[in-house]
């Protein structure tokens, strides 16, 4: 019998399996397919607009952060930070301040947390930097990256394209492939030899965040060593490595803690309703062959939101909650869905669910809907991520508090 | 996640690249654009009567990792599988693609002719010459013929209609391989289900018709797949579990016949919901007489691959949680996402090296364990990974049968 | 201020200004059009992309049917890289009146509208996504027409002939001399330098702006405007264009275009051209006609919604006595006529289909004036075709992708819509002051459905290099574009894809920074 059921493999899905699977419970973590790490910078924004645990202690409810409390975010961050650190993808940062990283495009990014590679940034100090694109790689364009950033900076930050070693390649490389070459020795080798004389000077180097995928710190110690300068890495358009590897790092903790995986499988949710308590059964995968029942001793949902699909935005103006059909906050007028710009804050963005304070689903009259149904995430109402900088603080909190309150 | 109509569900694709992060064949060679690129990118300008222009695409390997790894909805392996028949429709395929597409045929003169045939495949000249006249790559893995087929050391248990008591009664989907090549494998299955509390029956079959499929040959599979449903459905019908040891050939019944086939009706439904993977079926129904089973330990490690075939069950890795009830295994699971061979795939002279080169990791990581068992639920996975690690390599259904004292 | 002297001012970029000035150009006119945004910015890039059969007015408008099969031919000869020949069906539903198509088919016959019944069952193996229900089928001669093509080739025949097209100039004022028009001073608006240019004639030819240039004339031109909403589905769902065969009315066409499908159109008044606002009833109507004739097609995905305004002449009573009403759906305005100022022309409304012979007709109108007695042959003209041009049918540019297989890599910027760099380097070095919007326009540049996502980045950065500013590449306003086509349609599939290109603009690209977004 699964004590768990997590649905979803964002950040949020497999941070709680592999806390579940650590609190010993057999948790078996079902997607619809891989979530968003993919496209995320591999940073953990906590609250980026100051300090993070004063911006966290004073969220005002109905904000996910007043809910959860800040223990939770303290113990899963320190969790996840540990967790990172022995599987060889250490990070640097911390909840008193944010960290504020360069991007492809010349803007930054703040963070509480990043990995240390995109972190290193910060060792050049107040010195000079050059943003280092490859020739012929189109999802980081150093001019792009350098141009706004010195205004923004105020300090000296040159462009270079550096030429990759080889034959052109036969089609566009993704950085996936840059990521595996950098990892074969022979290659890095010869692709620094011939960088050397153009980086004359360079001190501080930034490079699209390419630099290997599972061998990724030995891979950028063997660059410093071989350019004799240090390197930071800047995130490039998806697929994203420094997610990827804070994405493989967690699913290889899951499987290796025993969690079962179903990948490809939507999820519908099963309600029991035969006692007074209604409770949550499990769940019905629609596998390759049609539907199987599993049953659990309880259920969190780790879905994401309008973008990953635990939320799905109807054209009628309804919004659903797409494993339990919850009730979800919103507004039903279509048009007042989003704002003008894409820049804007936008009002779909704050849509989700109401949860207690242990993230269970609340009905209409502010009860939990069921007593072993639990949600985290991207999936609960009440907070602009994008502008607070609170995506994966959010994420990490609330489903450290689900799985302790799913498996007491 | 699929949709009944592959193509339209380019549609939903928001070019995100989860899939082409994890395509283990874009991995490692560029004359593969990538899952995306040549499904639901390509797909857009693929129009319907016109010839199609990329050839690219026939680099996919069929792996089904990209369909099984996108968040949005996009059938994306089974979008490349239709358009690699289009390309078959349009460019006649080679004699070799017919060959290594019929096993059944392959295997039944295979067995007769098994005296001859076996010591003849072992030839450097007669491979060398299968690779020029048909491009079969001289090293590809090619498994001996058994001598005597499954159904024929299993008389007793093959049945011609329905048993009239259904209760406990379960239909073994052997497929070509077990019955051909692995027969000993089919007695062990047998064995597990018998032991377990099942009667096992091994109803009229033919072969699955993926080989087929995934050449391209998709009214040679459709055929196949008319002439399994007709024969497999009365025992859906009556209840009857069909339960099979080869995952592609159980995919074949549960979802590609009505997904990349397109075959319509109730009747390819009930086939598809009534068949299960030996170890879903144990996992999922026989769980009582697993906890009331004594288990003898098994004092060893053991690799566990996954086909990426299994994984498009989209079941998970139910043997895991089997063989977890094995006292003293210490189980190690595969980092790849495949093994290279994707069925016929790595047959092929000129996909060959693709083929070796996607399953590299898988062999370096069987290197460095060196683990007393390997394990994989699909057949030419274990012939692949046999002939490229050294080792010896079962289905997960061998070990436990150990472990259940029947081996 | 720099002055040259021509014969003729066209003003406005559209079908009809640039078919004017070609056909004033082949008779032999000195010409000068001017535009004062790009090629097709207004009503006729603005459109559904439908080359008429005629189909649509045998009994609303029988002249303009018949002048639509005789364009529809003529414009098959001169501009044949233009047009996919995708056929047309005209279809009844189960709950369209039932007489209609027999009165439909009749009136083809009268008009001369080829147009024959064919089974359900044959349009069903043709097209599969069609309803299983519907009624009566006839086939005609639709296509899509590409109207950004056809302007291209149109600019490019009339600048090889020597015309001059000018654009991003407004036209500032009109120069009159003792009742007429002789000349106009623009606006370089891209420079802001000015410029006045003599002239014997003006045609005004701006479409929806049309009243606002007559005012420089101090002509008053009523005229009434018409919003149409169109919206394209994120693939080919047909091949072949498909209308209701039922009295005109909202949501009654699908066309396929290129990789898309458009379904057309809503009709509403409005008081301004740049009112392009699109309302949610809008939307859900044209989703409904099209899951009339597509079963399910709301589950499909919706790209992108645009809209267009239709200019229409609606004199006062009294005014019509003096004016040239064509019995038609355009009309051609001699001010000196009407308004006692000469030298000045305004021909209003049409449709793209029939753009060369409106252009022939507002010749017999000035040719005389500027002394021409040359006559038309833009009809046995063909426009020089362009390589390029091939790039919008399918599969070409798919085909392109892949013949680069072994040979130095293409390098897709745009992976959607399949634009090499060097497709966009060479607009870049083609254009004027280009922006991403107008590589869009020219190549289809963040067209597809990731909606610049990817390509907007990567094409931002091949034009800051290229032109060296903005400092973002041009990124912030081509996707603030972009969402502002897709906010319509903002539900389901189409609101992950917009949340998915804003999570990387500013959460992964810091394209905007928080502090400018509260």
């Amino acid at each position: 019998m699964t004590d768990l059921i997590v649905v979803g493999a964002g950040l949020t899905g497999l941070f709680a399996a592999w806390q579940a699977a650590r609190r010993g419970a057999q948790c078996m973590l079902v997607t619809a397919g891989r979530g968003g790490l993919e496209l995320s910078s591999g940073c953990l924004g906590i609250a980026s607009s100051g300090p993070p645990l004063r911006q966290v202690a004073k969220a005002p409810l109905p904000h996910p952060y007043a809910l959860v409390g800040l223990d939770a975010l303290r113990r899963a961050v320190d969790d996840l930070l540990e967790l990172l650190e022995a599987s060889n993808l250490p990070y640097a940062g911390g909840l008193e301040s944010n960290l504020e990283l360069p991007t492809a495009a010349g803007g930054t990014a703040c963070a509480a947390y990043a990995p240390r590679s995109l972190a290193r940034f910060l060792d050049a100090g107040a010195g000079p930097v050059t943003l280092a694109g490859f020739t012929g790689f189109r999802d980081f364009d150093s001019v792009l990256a350098s141009n706004r950033l010195s205004a923004r900076l105020q300090r000296p930050v040159a462009a270079a394209d550096l030429p990759l070693p080889g034959s052109l390649p036969l089609r566009d490389l993704y950085s996936t492939d840059l990521a595996r070459r950098f990892e074969d020795p022979d290659w890095r080798a010869q692709a620094c030899a011939a960088w050397r004389p153009i980086l004359i000077g360079v001190r501080h180097l930034g490079l699209p965040a390419v630099l290997g995928f599972r061998q990724h710190a030995s891979v950028i110690a063997a660059i410093e060593e071989l350019l004799e300068l240090t390197v930071f890495e800047i995130p490039t358009l998806p697929p994203c490595l420094p997610g990827l590897r804070l994405e493989s790092v967690l699913r290889e903790a899951c499987l290796a803690g025993g969690v079962d995986l179903i990948e490809g499988a939507t999820a519908i949710g099963r309600v029991d309703g035969r006692n007074a308590v209604t409770r949550a059964a499990g769940i019905v995968a629609q596998t390759a062959g049609g539907p199987q029942v599993i049953d659990a001793g309880a259920v969190l949902l780790a879905t994401g939101d309008l973008l990953h699909g635990g939320l799905v935005a109807r054209q009628s103006g309804r919004l659903q909650e797409s494993v339990f059909d919850l009730p979800v906050v919103h507004s039903s007028n279509r048009s007042t869905w989003t704002a003008p710009h894409f820049s804007d804050p936008q009002p779909y963005a704050t849509f989700g669910l109401r949860v207690d304070a242990r993230m269970r689903p609340l009905g209409a009259d502010g009860a939990p809907l069921m007593q072993n149904l639990f949600a985290a995430g991207g999936i609960l109402a009440g907070a602009r991520r994008t502008e607070e900088g609170s995506r994966q603080g959010i994420g990490l909190a609330t489903a450290w508090r689900a799985v302790e309150s799913a498996l007491p | 996640m699929t949709t009944s109509t592959p193509t339209l569900s380019a549609d939903l694709c928001l070019k995100c690249n989860i899939c082409t992060a994890a395509c283990p064949v874009a991995a490692v060679t560029e004359l593969f654009p990538g899952p995306k690129a040549v499904g639901p990118q390509a797909q857009r300008f693929r129009h319907p009567r016109l010839p199609s222009p990329d050839l690219s695409v026939s680099w996919c390997s069929g792996c089904g990792t990209c369909t099984r790894v996108c968040p949005h909805g996009v059938a994306i392996a089974e979008i490349n599988i239709q358009a690699k028949a289009r390309l078959a429709e349009e460019h006649a395929p080679p004699l070799r693609d017919h060959v290594i597409s019929r096993p059944e045929w392959l295997g039944f003169a295979g067995s007769l002719a098994a005296p001859i045939a076996n010591p003849l495949l072992r030839l450097g000249a007669a491979r060398w010459a299968l690779e020029k006249t048909l491009g079969i790559d001289r090293h590809a893995p090619m498994p001996p013929f058994a001598r005597r087929t499954l159904r024929s050391r299993r008389r007793q248990r093959v049945v011609k209609a329905v048993p009239a008591d259904p209760t406990n009664v379960v239909a073994y989907y052997h497929g070509c391989s077990t019955n051909y090549y692995e027969p000993d494998l089919g007695d062990k299955a047998i064995a597990v289900l018998e032991r377990l509390g099942c009667r096992v029956v091994l109803p009229p079959q033919r072969c699955c018709g993926l080989p087929m499929q995934s050449n391209g040959f998709f009214d040679a599979a459709r055929r196949q797949a008319a002439t399994n449903i007709r024969l497999l459905v009365p025992y859906a019908r009556a209840g009857i579990p069909i339960v099979g040891t080869s995952t592609s050939c159980t995919l074949a019944l549960k979802h590609d016949y009505r997904v990349i086939l397109g075959v319509e009706g109730e009747e390819a439904e009930i086939v598809a919901r009534g068949t299960f993977d030996i170890f879903e079926f144990i996992a999922g129904r026989l769980e009582g007489a697993l906890d009331a089973f004594d288990f003898a330990p098994v004092e060893a490690t053991a690799l566990y691959h996954p086909p990426c075939q299994l994984k498009s069950h989209f079941m998970g890795t139910p043997a895991l949680r089997v063989l977890r009830r094995i006292p003293g295994l210490s189980i190690t699971l595969s980092q790849s996402e495949c093994c290279g061979i994707a069925g016929t795939y790595g047959l092929k002279h000129e996909k060959f090296a693709v083929a070796q080169a996607v399953g590299a990791g898988l062999f370096r990581q069987t290197a460095q364990l060196d683990p007393e068992f390997v394990l994989s639920d699909s057949e030419t996975c274990r012939w692949w990974l046999e002939q490229h690690t050294r080792h010896k390599v079962i289905h997960p259904i061998e070990l436990l049968a150990r472990s259940m004292r029947l081996a | 201020m720099p002055s040259l002297s021509t014969q003729l001012i066209v003003i406005g970029g559209g079908a009809t200004g640039l078919g004017v000035a070609w056909d004033a150009c082949l008779r032999g006119i000195k010409v000068v059009l001017v535009e004062q945004s790009d090629l097709g910015q207004g009503t006729s890039g603005r459109y559904h992309g439908l080359l008429h059969s005629g189909g649509r007015y045998v009994l609303s408008d029988p002249p303009s049917a018949t002048d639509c099969a005789r364009e529809n031919e003529i414009l098959r000869r001169l501009a044949p890289t233009t047009i996919e020949d995708t056929g047309g069906l005209f279809v009844s539903a189960p709950a369209d009146p039932p007489d209609f198509p027999d009165r439909w088919l009749t009136a083809c016959q009268a008009t001369g509208v080829p147009a024959h019944e064919i089974s359900r069952a044959s349009v069903l193996q043709r097209e599969p996504l069609l309803s299983p229900n519907l009624v009566r089928c006839f086939e005609v001669l639709d296509a899509s027409l590409d109207s950004f093509d056809l302007l291209h080739l149109l600019c490019a025949a009339l600048r090889a002939r020597g015309g001059q097209v000018w654009l991003r100039h407004r036209v500032e004022r009109l120069v009159q001399r003792q009742g007429a028009i002789v000349g106009a001073e623009v606006l370089d608006l891209a420079t802001g330098e000015r410029a006045s240019i003599g002239a014997q004639v003006v045609v005004n030819a701006a479409g929806p702006w049309a009243r606002s240039v007559a005012s420089l004339a101090g002509v008053d031109l009523p005229i009434a405007l018409g919003r149409g909403a169109m919206l394209a589905m994120a693939s080919r769902l047909v091949s072949t264009v498909v209308n209701r065969c039922k009295p005109p009315s909202d949501g009654d066409i699908l066309v396929p275009v290129g990789t898309v499908s458009i379904l057309g159109t809503t009709d509403e008044p409005v008081e301004t051209p740049d009112d392009l606002t699109i309302a949610p009833w809008e939307i859900d109507l044209l989703l409904a006609e099209a899951e009339i004739l597509v079963p399910g097609i709301a589950g499909h995905r919706a790209l992108r919604a645009w809209s267009g305004i239709r200019p229409l002449y609606r004199p006062a009573p009294a005014a019509g006595a003096a004016t040239r009403l064509l019995p038609r759906a355009h009309t051609i305005l001699d001010h000196g006529e009407t308004h006692g100022v000469r030298g000045f022309v305004s021909v209003i409304g049409g449709k793209l289909t029939t753009f060369r012979l409106m252009a022939e007709q507002v010749l017999q109108v000035i040719a005389p004036q500027l002394g021409s007695d040359t006559s038309c042959s833009t009809a046995t003209t063909p426009l020089e075709p362009s390589e390029r041009r091939k790039f919008h049918q399918l599969p070409g540019r798919l085909e392109r992708v892949e013949r680069t297989q072994g040979a130095p890599p293409a390098q897709l910027l745009c992976e959607c819509e399949l634009i090499t760099r060097s497709d966009l380097e060479t607009a870049l070095g083609a254009i004027e002051a280009p922006d991403l919007d107008d590589l869009r326009r020219d190549l289809r540049l963040g067209m597809g459905p990731c909606q610049a996502a990817f390509c907007g980045y990567r094409a931002a950065g091949l034009a800051l290099r290229r032109l060296g500013a903005p400092a973002d590449g041009g990124l912030t306003p081509f996707l603030h574009e972009r969402w502002r086509g897709l906010r319509p349609l903002g539900w389901g599939h189409t609101l992950r894809q917009m949340e998915f290109g804003r999570r990387v603009a500013l959460e992964l690209l810091g394209l905007v920074e928080p502090a400018e977004t509260s």
